[in-house]
């Protein structure tokens, strides 16, 4: 599969802080890419790299096979931080401006992409009389505009209100199951957790991970099980094979098992054979914020 | 080329700043040099022996082909209306952070800085023509005899043109480089108004009038005081003579400034962060 795009080794440095530190990913072909960490991490560094708004210091950078350029900048729809717009202007006067810097879409598009991010009523206005969620919504709008391959979305849902930020969700997927690649930086877990395919993790400009999601937030499966006396679970558990780590929450017991080896039929025959009936017994995915403050954590 | 005109025009043809510059200039060109022309008419007509001199000795500045230039030196007073225009509209595009999204649409750093050349040269062709067509109004008004010779002295129309652009660049150079559009409209004006006067005339009297490669003073060169300030006697023709003299000399000394001054926004913006 073609990588739409590869980073390597990109380091940037504002005086004496390292925003990014020899950062290198791919990402694939139809991905939803999504590029988590906290706030200060180096997320918009990165994507203003990317986007030629910054210089790195070393590295490089290519979209679609090639060197960043204007050529392949026009086939990507970005949102960038904020959205960015000449305030005098009403919102088709600004996507006009898109229109015409980007060659992506036309008239009909204009009014279309207006239509799909709720402003077409508003499509009058000067952009400075929205109000946030609307200025965002016209940004998304900007980025639609010609409906482009490739997407870079910089914290899409801020300011949206949640009904915004469930039309951006269900947004996203749509495009995702068109086969555009998207490409979307979030400090909301929640956000990607629901949409992405892929994720990379940074911290203090550092890349910890990336990769699949699955890859990346599961490398255990959890079961979790319970009985009328947890003193006596946990103990009897203890000497079940081929756990990895087992921890007591409250009354139940958890077990940690590597991904996809767990067989529930096994445990639940063992504890009974053992004279211990289970009244719970369940496999739960690892939360992703579990494991994102676990990646992200301060050793 | 045509698709940044035609881009930067979306921009400014609904800035309201715009139209506010045109109309002030529109008012400001014929007024200034309506009142200079009236302080000139009222010296010199009347019944009185000292006035008829007057008028014979100092022609009329404002018939053809004088009217080119003295509208010109009077009209280039106000070149701070449109330079508060180029300010706004290079610090507006920081304020708007469209800077940076003109760049992810997809333009290069290089279109960027051309389309506000562009822009500047918009600013300087509107400003021109608001001259042309006051110094025209005057010279066919002020004396319907010396229209026949309305061709010459044309020069004064290209070297208007490459003042005001040469003042506008310098204009669009500060507010490049502070981002600030106030900041940028203080440092300009108390440049413009203060400091330089103050070191042009320093200089003049002090430092063999180095003063004239000031950054203002080099471009204010190319359109001296009209010729009417030269009847004042020897030393007055001896100066206004020398001035006209000078001239080609500080058309090149702009030329070489204006393209320094684009050069710099051209490297600086190539390798900035935005």
């Amino acid at each position: 599969m073609q990588q739409v795009l590869s980073l390597s080794s990109i380091s940037k440095s504002y005086g004496s802080i390292k925003a990014l530190k020899e950062v290198s990913f791919d990402v694939p072909e139809g991905a939803v890419f999504g590029i988590l960490g906290p706030n200060g991490s180096g997320k918009t560094t990165m994507l203003s790299i990317i986007l030629d708004i910054l210089k790195s210091d070393a590295g490089s950078f290519q979209w679609f096979g090639q060197p960043g350029s204007p050529a392949t900048r026009k086939r990507i729809g970005s949102l960038l931080e904020t959205p960015n717009f000449y305030h005098y202007l009403s919102a088709i006067d600004n996507l006009n401006i898109t229109q015409a810097i980007s060659g992506r879409g036309n008239k009909e598009d204009i009014e279309q992409v207006l239509k799909i991010v709720k402003l077409y009523e508003r499509r009058k206005s000067k952009f400075s009389t929205f109000s946030l969620g609307m200025k965002q919504r016209l940004a998304i709008a900007a980025a639609l505009l010609g409906d482009p391959q490739v997407l870079v979305f910089d914290e899409p849902t801020n300011g949206l209100d949640p009904v915004g930020i469930a039309e951006i969700r269900e947004l996203i997927k749509e495009l995702s199951k068109r086969g555009k690649t998207i490409i979307m930086a979030s400090h909301l877990l929640d956000e990607v957790e629901k949409v992405c395919t892929h994720v990379a993790i940074l911290k203090k400009g550092t890349l910890i991970t990336a990769g699949n999601v699955d890859e990346v937030f599961s490398n255990e499966d959890i079961v979790e099980v319970s009985a009328a006396d947890p003193d006596q679970l946990f103990a009897l558990l203890e000497n079940y094979p081929a756990h990895t780590n087992i921890k007591r929450d409250g009354n139940r017991v958890q077990l940690f098992f590597p991904i996809g080896t767990v067989k529930l039929e096994d445990i639940n025959r063992y504890c009974f054979e053992k004279g211990i009936s289970l009244n719970l017994l369940l496999v739960r995915k690892e939360r992703l914020e579990t494991r994102f403050f676990e990646l992200t954590n301060d050793k | 080329m045509t698709a940044l005109i035609k881009i930067e025009w979306l921009k400014i043809k609904k800035y309201p700043a715009f139209w506010w510059m045109v109309i002030i200039v529109m008012l400001t060109y014929p007024a200034i040099n309506t009142m200079t022309y009236y302080g000139y008419m009222q010296a010199t007509t009347g019944k009185d022996m000292a006035k008829n001199i007057a008028r014979m000795f100092l022609g009329n500045p404002f018939a053809f082909p004088e009217t080119w230039h003295s509208v010109a030196y009077f009209s280039s007073f106000f070149i701070l209306l449109p330079s508060i225009l180029v300010i706004m509209l290079v610090t507006n595009e920081y304020t708007f952070k469209t800077h940076r999204q003109n760049i992810i649409d997809g333009w290069s750093r290089e279109q960027f800085i051309t389309s506000k050349l562009f822009d500047v040269l918009i600013v300087s062709l509107i400003v021109t023509g608001f001259y042309i067509i006051v110094a025209l109004g005057f010279g066919l008004y002020a004396d319907s005899a010396t229209v026949y010779q309305w061709s010459k002295e044309l020069q004064y129309i290209p070297l208007f043109l490459l003042q005001t652009f040469a003042q506008l660049s310098i204009a669009f150079l500060l507010g490049y480089v502070i981002k600030k559009a106030f900041i940028a409209l203080g440092i300009f004006l108390f440049y413009y108004l203060i400091i330089e006067n103050i070191a042009m005339n320093y200089a003049r009297f002090k430092l063999n009038d180095v003063g004239r490669f000031l950054p203002f003073e080099i471009s204010d060169r190319l359109i001296p005081v009209p010729a009417f300030f030269s009847r004042f006697g020897k030393d007055a023709k001896a100066s206004y003579d020398h001035a006209i003299s000078q001239i080609p000399e500080h058309v090149v000394y702009t030329v070489l400034l204006t393209a320094l001054i684009w050069f710099i926004c051209y490297k600086v913006h190539k390798k900035r962060d935005l």
